[in-house]
Order: C-alpha cells, then sequence, then structure tokens
C-alpha cells in the first residue's frame, strides 16, 4: 500500500508564505461552509461521527471532547494548538507547520466555530522559533482575509520544557507558570486554560478537521479500521535509509511502514511512538499501527541487530528523567532510580537485584504517577524485558562475573571499571 | 447534601457528590495516609501516598484531589495501594539523604512514621547524585536541612497561604527541584522573621526551629 | 501548587514573555535583570526565579554568545552524536556545560530538537544544523 497523503496533501504544492496558492486549491472553503452553514452543534456532530481521534499520542474522541467545550457555560472558551512535539523521534508536526500552515489555521478556525472560542493559541516549542514569523505571518494573512473575525490566533511560544506537551502542563506555561502537571478532572474542556472551557488539540489532529467538514465524516470513517478512522502522519528515523513524514491509513502494517517505505533492512527492534513508545522485536513487524494496537504520536525509530537495546532504553530514561516536571514522587524519583540502574547495566555494574527492582518500580510509575510522563516512562523498560531479557540478564552474569574476577585484583575503589 | 452512594473497601456510604475521596473518608473515620496535603487548602498531589483504587480505573487515584461520583466503588488499602504505597516511601527514603538516625527528633518525622506502618526499611534503591545540600543555620527564626527534603511544598504553601508572605518557591525540574527563597539564596532574615509557621508544616525534619545555644 | 495569593497579578500571563525578552536584551536572567522583571510583573523574585529556572532555555547562569546545543536524544545518538560532541570539544576546547574562554560558544547538550530525519543534528542559537560530520561542523563554527 502506497501513502495516503491527505493531512499533506498540500505540502510541497503550496507557497506556505503565501494564503492565495491555498485559496486556489479550494483553502477556506470548508471553513465558509462551516461558518455560513452549520450551527455549532452540527459541527460538531460531523466531527463526532467521522470518529477523528487526537493524533498527539493520547488518542481521545475528537468530536467529544468539543462537545464537552460547547456545552460548557462560560464567559470565555479557548482553543489551543499543541505544537509542542518535543517527543523523540517526532518530526511530524515540523513539517506540516513549515509546509501548510494555512490548513492548521483553517482547521483551527472551524473549531473555534464548534466550541464557541474567541481566542486561540498555538503552542509553539521553543526549537521551533524559526517558524514563529513564518507562522505569524500566515495568520496575519488570514486575519487580512477576514478568517479570524469570531476567533483571534496568538503564537506563544514554550521555553525548553518537553513536559509543557501535556496539556495540562501546557495550560500552566501560557499562564506563566512552571510546566507542572495538574490533577484530573477537572479536564480542560470542562475547566483549563484560566478555569475556562478549553480545547487541546495536537496540530495534525486540528488539520483533518477542514477535510472532513468538506468531504463528510462518512468518507473519513470508511478509511482506516473500527476505532481509529482516517489516516495518520508517521515520522520515521534510525537505521532507515529513507527517514521522513510518511502518511499512511490507519491499521497499514509497521512493515509497510519501516521497510517499504522508509528502506529498513537490518531490523532487530521498532519504538513506536516517541521515548515513553512501545519497543517491538523484528518478529512483530507485521503488526497494523492504529489505537488498538501501537500508535503514540506516530514518532517510528527503528533499531538495527547491531544495536544495544539497554543503552536505547538508558538513553530514552535519560530524556525521561531530565524532562520530568518534578512534582510527583513515583516519576521524579522513579526515573532517577531507574537511570541509577540502567546506568550500570551499560556500565557492566549490574546486580542481581536490578531486574526486580526494574518491575516493581515500573508498576508503582505506571499505577500512582500524577500524568502520562510517569506512567509510560517504563513502558520501553518493560517491553525490553518481554522481548529482550536474555540481554538484561547476560549483562547482569557478565557484571557479576567482572566483579568477582576482578574483585580479587581491584581495591575498594572502583575507578578501574568506570 | 450527601446525595450519591459510594462504596469504600466494602461500607456503603451516603455522600455529596463532588467532595473528595480523602473528605468522605475521613468523614466515615476511614483513615488514608497522606504527606503533602494541607487541611482546608487545595490539594496538591504530589506525594502520591494517598492513592486509592477505584474500581474501573487503569490507575490508582490521589484521594486528595479526586472527586466521588454515583456508585464509586473505591478500596484504601487493597494490595495494589500498599504495594504502590511502600515503594512510594521506599522511593522518599532514597532521596531522604543526610544524618537522621542520630537525630533525636527523627521520632517526629512523618517519613520515618510512615516508613514504620508499612513496614518499609532501608531502600534498595540508589539515585546516581543524591540531593544533598549543607544545613542552614543562618536565620535564626528557622534551621533548614535540604537534604531532608521531600518536596511535599507544605512550606511553600503555609509561607503564601496560611502565613500569607509568599517567600518561598519551588526552583529547578525534576529530580534537581529545590525549595528557594529568592534568587536561591540562604533563608533572608529580613523577609523570613517572626513567623516559623513552615516549621510546623514540614512532614520531615528539613525545616526546624534554631536550637538556641 | 495550591491557589495563588493575592499576587495573582496581570503580571503573571505576562510572565513568560518578559522574561524572552528580558534575556535577549542582557544575554542572562542575573539577579538584578530579573529583580525587573519580578517588579514588572508584580510577582516576588522567588517566584520568577522558579519559573525560570523551570525552562532550559531560560537560563539564570551567563551563556556564551552563541548557545551550541547537541541533541543527546536515541535518534541522534544512533548516528553519532557522540562523535559530534567530540568534534565541537576538538575545535573549542569546551565539554558540554562549558563555555569559551572569548565568550563567544557556550555547549550544551539537548533533549530531542525534532530534527531526527536529519541526524546528528545540533542547534547554534536558533539556527539548526542537521546531517553533520566532523568537516561539516568546523565549517560551521568558524561561520561564526
Amino acid at each position: 500500500m502506497a501513502e495516503k497523503r491527505i493531512v499533506l496533501s498540500n505540502c510541497g504544492d503550496i507557497d506556505p508564505g503565501n494564503i492565495e496558492t491555498y485559496l486556489a486549491r479550494g483553502g477556506f472553503k470548508a471553513f465558509q461552509q462551516a461558518r455560513d452553514n452549520m450551527k455549532p452543534k452540527a459541527i460538531v456532530d460531523e466531527v463526532k461521527k467521522s470518529g477523528l481521534t487526537g493524533r498527539g499520542g493520547a488518542g481521545f474522541n475528537c468530536g467529544l471532547k468539543w462537545e464537552l467545550a460547547l456545552n460548557a457555560r462560560a464567559k470565555k472558551k479557548y482553543l489551543i494548538c499543541n505544537a509542542d512535539e518535543g517527543e523523540v523521534g517526532a518530526f511530524k508536526d515540523k513539517y506540516i507547520l513549515s509546509h501548510d500552515p494555512f490548513g492548521l489555521i483553517e482547521g483551527m478556525c472551524i473549531a473555534g466555530l464548534a466550541i464557541g472560542a474567541q481566542r486561540a493559541y498555538i503552542y509553539l516549542r521553543a526549537e521551533y522559533h524559526s517558524l514563529y514569523d513564518p507562522l505569524c505571518r500566515a495568520i496575519d494573512q488570514a486575519r487580512e482575509k477576514g478568517f479570524l473575525k469570531q476567533m483571534d490566533i496568538h503564537v506563544f511560544e514554550g521555553a525548553g520544557a518537553y513536559i509543557c506537551g501535556e496539556e495540562s502542563a501546557l495550560m500552566d506555561s501560557i499562564e506563566g507558570k512552571r510546566g507542572e502537571a495538574r490533577y484530573k478532572p477537572p479536564y480542560p474542556p470542562t475547566r483549563g486554560l484560566w478555569d475556562m472551557p478549553t480545547i487541546i488539540n495536537n496540530v495534525e489532529t486540528l488539520m483533518n478537521v477542514p477535510h472532513i467538514i468538506a468531504n463528510g465524516a462518512a468518507w473519513f470513517s470508511a478509511m482506516g479500521t473500527v476505532r481509529s478512522k482516517g489516516t495518520k502522519v508517521f515520522s520515521v528515523s534510525g537505521d532507515v535509509k529513507k527517514p521522513g513524514v510518511y502518511e499512511l491509513e490507519m491499521g497499514s502494517s509497521l512493515k509497510e511502514l519501516v521497510a517499504d517505505l522508509a528502506g529498513a533492512d537490518d531490523i532487530k527492534a521498532v519504538q513506536i511512538g516517541g521515548s515513553t513508545g512501545n519497543i517491538l522485536p523484528a518478529s512483530l513487524l507485521d503488526t497494523p499501527l492504529s489505537h488498538e494496537t501501537y500508535l503514540g504520536s506516530g514518532a517510528v525509530m527503528v533499531f538495527n541487530t547491531a544495536r544495544d537495546i539497554i543503552d536505547i532504553v538508558r538513553n530514552n530514561m535519560h530524556f525521561l528523567s531530565e524532562e520530568s516536571c518534578g512534582k510527583c514522587t513515583p516519576c521524579r524519583e522513579g526515573t532517577e532510580v531507574m537511570m541509577e540502574i540502567l546506568g550500570r547495566l551499560r556500565r557492566l555494574e549490574g546486580a542481581q537485584g536490578d531486574i526486580n527492582a526494574l518491575e516493581d518500580l515500573a508498576e508503582t510509575m505506571a499505577v500512582a504517577s500524577l500524568c502520562g510522563l510517569g506512567q509510560a516512562a517504563a513502558v520501553p523498560v518493560l517491553d525490553s524485558l518481554k522481548y529482550f531479557r536474555d540481554e538484561y540478564i547476560n549483562r547482569i552474569d557478565q557484571s557479576l562475573f567482572l566483579r568477582s574476577y576482578l574483585g580479587g585484583k581491584m581495591s575498594k575503589s572502583k575507578e578501574g571499571i568506570r | 447534601m450527601d446525595n450519591v452512594n459510594i462504596n469504600i473497601d466494602g461500607r456503603k456510604i451516603k455522600a455529596r457528590e463532588g467532595a473528595t475521596i480523602m473528605e468522605v473518608a475521613e468523614a466515615n473515620e476511614i483513615k488514608i495516609p497522606t504527606l503533602c496535603h494541607i487541611k482546608g487548602q487545595l490539594p496538591t498531589g504530589a506525594c502520591r501516598i494517598c492513592v486509592v483504587e477505584v474500581a474501573g480505573s487503569r490507575t490508582l487515584v490521589g484521594s486528595c484531589h479526586t472527586p466521588v461520583s454515583g456508585g464509586m466503588v473505591i478500596y484504601t488499602n487493597s494490595p495494589k495501594v500498599v504495594a504502590a504505597r511502600r515503594v512510594i516511601v521506599e522511593l522518599m527514603l532514597t532521596a531522604h539523604t543526610g544524618d537522621c538516625v542520630n537525630d533525636t527528633n527523627a521520632e517526629d518525622c512523618v517519613l520515618h512514621n510512615l516508613a514504620s506502618d508499612y513496614e518499609v526499611g532501608a531502600p534498595r534503591f540508589n539515585v546516581k547524585a543524591p540531593r544533598y545540600y549543607p544545613a542552614e543555620d543562618s536565620n535564626p527564626y528557622v534551621r533548614r536541612d535540604l537534604s531532608k527534603c521531600i518536596l511535599c511544598r507544605k512550606c511553600i504553601r503555609a509561607c503564601s497561604d496560611i502565613a500569607g508572605k509568599n517567600i518561598l518557591s519551588i526552583a529547578y525540574r525534576g529530580f534537581r527541584s529545590k525549595v528557594v527563597m529568592g534568587f536561591d539564596e540562604p533563608l533572608d532574615s529580613e523577609e523570613c522573621r517572626d513567623c516559623g509557621v513552615c516549621i510546623e508544616y514540614c512532614p520531615t525534619r528539613a525545616l526546624s526551629a534554631p536550637v538556641k545555644v | 501548587m495550591g491557589k495563588e495569593t493575592s499576587s495573582i497579578s496581570s503580571g503573571r500571563a505576562e510572565l513568560l514573555p518578559v522574561l524572552k525578552r528580558e534575556l535577549s536584551k542582557n544575554g542572562c536572567l542575573s539577579k538584578e535583570v530579573m529583580s525587573g522583571v519580578a517588579e514588572q510583573t508584580g510577582l516576588p523574585l522567588n517566584e520568577v526565579y522558579g519559573v525560570s529556572t523551570f525552562y532550559t532555555y531560560l537560563p539564570v547562569s551567563k551563556t556564551g554568545k552563541n548557545v551550541i546545543r547537541v541533541c543527546g536524544s536515541v535518534p541522534c545518538d544512533l548516528k553519532d552524536a557522540q562523535a559530534v560532541i567530540g568534534s565541537i570539544q576538538k575545535e573549542l576546547g569546551i565539554a558540554p556545560g562549558q563555555a569559551t574562554a572569548d565568550g563567544k560558544f557556550s555547549f550544551e547538550l539537548a533533549s530531542c530538537i525534532g530534527a531526527c530525519d536529519q541526524a546528528p543534528a545540533m542547534m547554534i542559537n536558533d539556527q539548526l544544523y542537521g546531517n553533520l560530520t566532523p568537516e561539516r561542523i568546523v565549517e560551521i563554527l568558524k561561520s561564526y
């Protein structure tokens, strides 16, 4: 199966600096249709019927979220586009923003009509600062065309914190605070930014909206699987010949993506979703990609047979411990403890109790952390223990041997091993 | 008005919809351990000691911040809950550096009492670089020993919400988080004086009254 | 973090943009600069410090005129980010966490910067450089 470029349909074919090129391809017709001929409830219903789910990783039903916000009574409502894209291996939103900012703006305008928002933010990660001016210019052009009368859009730049991609931390950041996770409930559509009903959607989720309004919910839900409708944009990196952004129908196989399209020919394992994503061995390459199976943000990293899985898991845990907001005990302390264990394993200083410690910690972090970062931090650890347990066991055996072999020759100082 | 029926540990209980699990438990003399919660204040949700099991939920939930709803079935001491609490205490002990064994006031430490209640011994975990800070004795009103801090944030909220001074904040990120004053300086005696409210709220011995010589 | 006290100032919403402005104006968020921000926003200094130190791009210690950030996350690590770090170390004589004596460059390791298809990659200020090789690195550094 080839790519199915719907979200990416304009990328490369329009001038991202000139709204006229977007309008010439039928751009903003869906918005005008929604604004002039559809009541907010009708827009929400169409998106609900389409089955569109969140494309940032959480996969919640988009229309259902909008409905909560539409029905909430408040003086102000907000729409936020989550362009924080800090996930390891994710660069699809950058690609979309660089090539088709107008598609995003149109999607946001329609969402604004649906929920009744007066003000919208695009939360752009600081690392994408080079997109700030082009994005503002695109918004200016949309404003000049009269598309932002009901809801104006502002770009809010982040300041370097992966956790700000988590929706509650994102809101705290916009409010001028540390980007720390909030407990839920209340959920954003009820009480979010400055306690007002707020909808937070990923860039890719919003990009789908004009197409759904233009072509209808039935067209959209005809694609994909039972619980994952439409297409998904993936960013593929690692040991592949053609790293890059690919859009496939939901339910397409992992093999199609990494082998056929991205050209991987030597695969040990693939990590799907990002730093907290599942790790699948090559034997499971025929797995379909969907919310029901494996998906996440769509960041896909491929590892060849020469790669050390423990080192990869350690690197991801390093990322998570650096980026943990630090508010809750299981994540703040747990990621650091896991780093100590994985670090020792990598340096051949493993100990007999290490696997048990990792598994106990993983369970506690999964059930007791305040937000998704802590809850999912140990997923790669558990998956690697499930599929590559021998590597851990061998590493520990080697460590014990080294310790006893060198123990007689070494003084109390461990300088030599380090 | 108590308008919903819920179940806690097998007991049928009538509760006010929207009240937190902790509020309902307390009203019904069911004890749930806490560390970072200040009664009467908005919950923080940081320590995660008060987590409980709710039927149908994949994760445990913080009882200090989770509202009850009709038909909710709650277990405050299930094996899953106890296991989680024990690991959380173990993690706090791992980060809790400094000399407690010789501290004659250690029995005041809520963390050590929790460790005792849940039979958590010396932690089996280590971290590469523990949060060690030299004790600060410069302020005549508050002695700070941040090596014992478990980052529950009660001092910050006591200072801002109860003493009304707002001198303390959390700084840095993740494992390196720290409670700071000013530009991360020792407690200034001009701004921090004649008070000591934070000491009352600190569950460990991170904050204490200076010993008068 | 509990209810905000009477210091719910309208300045709070402006805090991040103000900090960024002051950082680019002054090159560093020193105690003096931060005290100015505290006054401007109506927040106590400890709050401003607490927010600033949370974010990687709002450093409170002095950085070089040009900040080099080499990505160390998995996709770049797979493509030998270690060699990039080594090259920079060789060229400039500084390790991650350090700055050159003349203040021209400072060097940090970064979390994923979203350039995984051009790994290994780095940023110098807001400019992204991907598909790095030791030769390219030398050229790039010389252009500053």
